[in-house]
């Protein structure tokens, strides 16, 4: 293996409330993939944006082969070799490739050598198979795509050591396969990559080394030859992990969601649901998996009334409520985990009493009148924390101050406590770590042993699979294919995700057009 | 090496302080300002401080000024609080000032006092609460900008003013001037305290600063305002009615600036004319600001800005500087209370160590 290239000392960076990361040790050879490994809030992302100078540490030095530098911004770590490709992709939509490399490059002047450009794009696309057309618009590309976009932004700035935040959190088993290929190819070319991920399996798979963080701590590294999945496991919790939830036998009630033929919009004005149709009865969990933005997350804002439908309907308990207010919804016995916590679920401002009594602050004793009952909704709030355990110093502070899984575990609460007879669930567990995520998943099972309908709506295949009853694929707006958990096998459905594989024979009644 | 932070909460003595600080640092810049005009800040300062609490009188002045500025200020908190930006309580209050006239001068013979001032209320309110009613409805329902929308509302409401005053309501033996004629004694607002100007208005600002801090911190309707201006997609998920909270607000915002302009008119002025200092709705936005949208701190700080403005227009008559130095230390003192508003929210480091 290469010499060391980059070496971090004692980095510390502190967040109001968190200690982010607590003097981190840690190096990266040439040649090499050196994984990050650790749950979510471990502190992986804050480190890598040390090195991508988009934070800049509160102690510690940074060494770039044997020099100490000072990155403090993402500029100078581009200057430095280092690239950094984020979760969330940092590309002009409506523009090409070819401008999308060069922006904020500052070698081009006023007149952009278009041709030679796209050559040398050309030319680093064949080099590693990235198979990119430097004239093609981005949003006419995949998502797996528009990465490799990213790859090539970062080699064409000269960038040695690549950085790839959670890259396969957005693709398909397959489409991750295909990176791996891309990375191996790069590592080959005596480029250094820094890969984060929780996920156990992909990261046996493809790295060297792996360091593993748990709460902003160093744990160890470890070469992967000479660890188990299991043991890493362990490093990265603090201890055993269970990989399977006890479920009892289904109990199927009457049908309490039917959808037919639904289509709406997105944020942007194009369809992206084309005829949805299925129907859900009391007491079965039905998983949708898919590739984010085929739009899973608009079929739970139609259901739950925060979007129109423009065709279609949507029945709970044989009413139709397409387009009815959201509370009208709610009132049918629709309760709703959305995707983003602080952004749909809570009001970050405001008190944890202040967001518990959401659902039910207009019903008595938490109003009287015109008035509100602040000592009832404090007692409400009281039984929430209790029955679902979730830790609140203080209830009159703002929530914003509470952790990822303590946040859930209030809208967790606060939406069950109303006993919807449907309940909508989108990305329950993201960002939770394992004890919250179990958590979670067992009140999910619990719930469906009440006869609540639960629709789950994930990108976390592994989620699916341990609790849905059975699982739906959703495609560029469609339902492409529907297996009974017994029947599921998570490489077909990986092939339905990427639209490859349809499945036209759908389970009875369910009667899907696709 | 500057970095803040926000702060989970305030420490009292931080609330005390910082406003503190901040005046002395305005009041230091002033008087740098000051010195360039060949007069010593420190005479100048002594004579602002004797012009807004120095006598009996300066004082009731001072509270005089604060009336309007309480008023409008918790109305426009009401929807500040919303997120719901209104620049328009210069124009509201106008309205209010035109409607309550209408009375003034076509009803004093007919209506007993009582009557009569309780019609002109309700008439500077809705003539107010109107005037605000465009915008919310336009926001409500076309999601127009209401920045825009209330701030060129003003405009109309200045010019349909200078309409009125030049045209059909000019008396006809003001030789000319653009004034009604004077109220009857019906149609003033009664002295709360005699030799003084104090009116029935500052009642009114205290129970209006009460109620609005209630509906706030105790009524469902505020709990909903909060949730709105907090984060208005979780309000739509709960499934708050977002129209009708931004018309309901609005109409109460409105309606206070739109009684702001009556009692001043009924009260102070005694007739309409075009200087009816409007510009306190704008004032009063920095007055929201500075009580921390806290419509019992508005009271406070109502009477703090009143004896700055009360106290600035004294020197003026007996210190003979330029009425520019008069507004440049009264801006400068703003101007550091409204920075320093940043320290009572953030925490301060400099090269890792806490400062404030």
């Amino acid at each position: 293996m290469g010499a060391i290239v980059l070496q971090v000392k004692n980095i510390s960076k502190h967040f109001p409330g968190v200690l982010a990361n607590d003097h981190i040790n840690f190096d990266l050879r040439k040649g090499e993939i050196h994984t990050l490994l650790g749950e979510n809030g471990a502190g992986k992302t804050t480190l890598m944006n040390i090195l991508d100078g988009i934070y800049y540490p509160d102690e510690g030095e940074i060494y770039l082969n044997g020099k100490k530098v000072d990155i403090r911004s993402p500029f100078e770590a581009t200057k430095n070799g280092i690239g950094m490709i984020h979760q969330h992709f940092m590309l002009v939509d409506t523009l090409t490739v070819l401008e999308n490399v060069v922006l904020g490059l500052e070698s081009q002047g006023f007149y952009l050598n278009k041709k030679k450009i796209a050559e040398r794009i050309k030319e680093i696309s064949q080099n590693y198979n990235l198979n990119i057309n430097p004239y093609a618009k981005i949003w006419q590309l995949s998502v797996g795509e528009q990465q490799r976009v990213e790859i090539i932004k970062t080699l064409f700035r000269g960038a040695k050591i690549l950085i790839m935040d959670e890259p396969t959190a957005v693709l398909t088993p397959q489409e991750a396969d295909t990176l791996f290929k891309i990375l191996r190819r790069m590592i080959k070319e005596d480029k250094s990559i820094i890969f984060i991920s929780h996920k156990l399996d992909e990261v046996m798979k493809i790295s060297d080394r792996i360091t593993v963080l748990r709460k902003g701590k160093l744990v160890g590294t470890v070469d992967k030859k000479e660890i188990k999945q299991k043991e890493l496991a362990k490093m990265m919790v603090g201890r055993e992990v269970l990989f399977r939830l006890e479920r009892n036998p289904m109990r199927r009630k009457g049908e309490v969601l039917k959808i037919e033929d639904l289509e709406t919009h997105n944020d942007k004005g194009i369809k992206i649901l084309r005829g949805i149709n299925f129907s859900l009865p009391g007491g079965e969990i039905f998983g949708l998996a898919g590739v984010s933005g085929n739009g899973q997350t608009e079929l739970a804002e139609v259901i739950v009334g925060l979007r129109r439908a423009i065709a279609g309907k949507v029945y709970i308990k044989g009413e139709e409520v397409t387009n009815l207010y959201p509370k009208a919804i709610t009132k049918e016995g629709t309760n709703y985990i959305p995707p983003d916590r602080l952004k749909v679920g809570l009001v970050p401002n405001l008190s944890s009493v202040e967001n518990a009594i959401l659902r039910r602050y207009d019903r008595e004793p938490i109003s009287r009148g015109i008035f509100l009952n602040y000592e009832e909704a404090a007692k409400y709030t009281r039984e929430l924390i209790k029955q679902f355990n979730i830790m609140v110093p203080r209830e009159n502070a703002p929530v914003k101050f509470l952790s990822g899984g303590n946040l859930q575990k209030l809208i967790l609460a606060r939406e069950i406590r109303e006993e919807p007879a449907l309940l909508i669930a989108v990305h329950p567990s993201r960002g939770l770590d394992v004890g919250a995520t179990e958590f979670v998943r067992k009140k999910l099972l619990e719930e469906r042993d009440q006869g609540v309908a639960i629709l789950l709506i994930s990108e976390d295949l592994e989620e699916l699979l341990m609790i849905s009853d059975r699982i739906g694929v959703i495609y560029e707006g469609k339902i492409v294919g529907m297996v009974d958990i017994d029947d599921a096998n998570i490489n077909e459905i990986g092939l339905m995700m990427a639209g490859v594989h349809k499945n036209p024979l759908l389970k009875g009644e369910e009667n899907v057009k696709v | 090496m500057l970095k803040f932070e926000k702060r989970e909460n305030i420490p009292l003595h931080l609330r005390i302080l910082i406003p503190l600080i901040s005046i002395l640092l305005g009041v230091l810049i002033g008087g740098i300002a000051v010195m360039f005009s060949q007069v010593n800040p420190l005479t100048v300062y002594k004579a602002i401080f004797i012009g807004a609490f120095g006598s009996t009188y300066v004082f009731s002045e001072t509270i005089v000024v604060a009336i309007p500025l309480l008023l409008i200020s918790v109305g426009l908190i009401l929807v500040f609080k919303m997120n719901y930006w209104n620049i328009g309580a210069y124009g509201q209050y106008i309205m209010g000032a035109i409607f309550c006239t209408y009375f003034a001068l076509n009803s004093a013979e007919t209506m007993s006092r009582p009557i009569l001032l309780m019609m002109m209320c309700i008439a500077g309110m809705v003539g107010g609460a109107l005037w605000a009613l465009i915008p919310a409805a336009l926001k409500a329902y076309w999601k127009v900008n209401e920045v825009i929308a209330t701030l060129l509302l003003n405009y109309i409401a200045l010019y349909s003013l200078k309409f009125l005053m030049y045209g059909p309501w000019r008396n006809p033996r003001s030789f000319g001037f653009p004034l009604t004629k004077i109220f009857d004694l019906n149609a003033q607002l009664p002295k709360l305290i005699s030799h003084t100007r104090i009116h029935l208005g500052l009642i009114f600002g205290i129970i209006a600063a009460i109620i609005i801090w209630i509906i706030i911190k105790k009524t469902k309707f505020g709990y909903e305002i909060r949730v709105i201006g907090e984060n208005e997609i979780v309000a739509r998920y709960a499934g708050i009615n977002i129209a009708k909270n931004i018309i309901l607000a609005m109409i109460i915002s409105g309606g206070l600036a739109g009684l702001a302009g009556m009692a001043q008119i009924s009260g102070i002025i005694h007739m309409l004319q075009i200087e009816i200092n409007p510009d306190y709705g704008y004032t009063a936005i920095i007055v929201a600001w500075l009580s921390g949208l806290n419509a019992l701190t508005a009271m406070i700080v109502s009477f703090f800005l009143g004896g700055l403005f009360a106290g600035a227009s004294q020197i003026q008559i007996t210190m003979k500087v330029p009425i520019g130095i008069v507004g440049l230390i009264e801006s400068s003192i703003l101007f550091f209370l409204l920075g320093g508003a940043i320290l009572t929210n953030y925490k301060l480091y400099y090269k890792g160590r806490k400062i404030i």
